[in-house]
């Protein structure tokens, strides 16, 4: 089957943490 | 102080450092075990480091957690992820019933259904998803095209 990019696991994504430190 | 944790996590972040990191999230969460930012790192650290088995551990353990107003974390599309991941593919669709079909819950859910053989359904997926403009959406739309003009050999 042809490759399909795993395009979802880019949008896990840490928070910002600006505001937190 | 969680400042100075927090300072660490992030410089952690940075780095890729992501085992690190969930260390440096497991400690803040010693300290404050429902601060949504340190379980966010957690839940996003243990994926980024491979380690699907915890993260999907890990959330479960918070499903047990009732929601109130203080708190209202959800992890449904970091737990349809895992289970894409562990080919628990009907489940993660289920995972992904309840939530709101942002871009990203819709690349999955295409990711997913492509798996599952699901070539209509993915292409509809795909279609809806056009107008967001997705870096590198079309390899996996041609993907989906040769797998479904297969499917209707
Ligand atoms: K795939």
């Amino acid at each position: 089957n042809p490759i399909v990019l795993d395009l979802a696991f880019n949008s896990i994504e840490f928070p910002s943490l600006e505001n937190r430190m | 102080t969680l400042e100075d944790l927090f300072t660490s996590l992030n410089r952690h972040i940075q780095r890729s450092e992501y085992q690190q990191a969930v260390k440096l999230a497991d400690q803040v969460l010693k300290l404050a075990p429902r601060d949504e930012d340190a379980l966010r790192c957690k839940i996003v650290g243990l994926i980024k480091a491979d380690n699907l088995d915890e993260a999907l551990s890990a959330i479960r353990a918070l499903e047990k957690i009732p929601r109130d107003q203080s708190f209202t974390v959800d992890f449904s599309f970091d737990k349809a992820y895992c289970l894409y991941r562990q080919n628990k593919l009907d489940e993660a669709l289920e995972s992904l019933k309840s939530i709101e079909k942002t871009s990203a819950v819709m690349q999955l859910e295409s990711q997913i259904l492509y798996r599952l053989g699901r070539m209509e359904a993915c292409m509809d997926v795909y279609q809806k998803l056009q107008k967001f403009k997705i870096e590198s959406l079309e390899i996996n739309v041609v993907a989906g095209l040769i797998s479904a003009g297969r499917a209707l050999e």
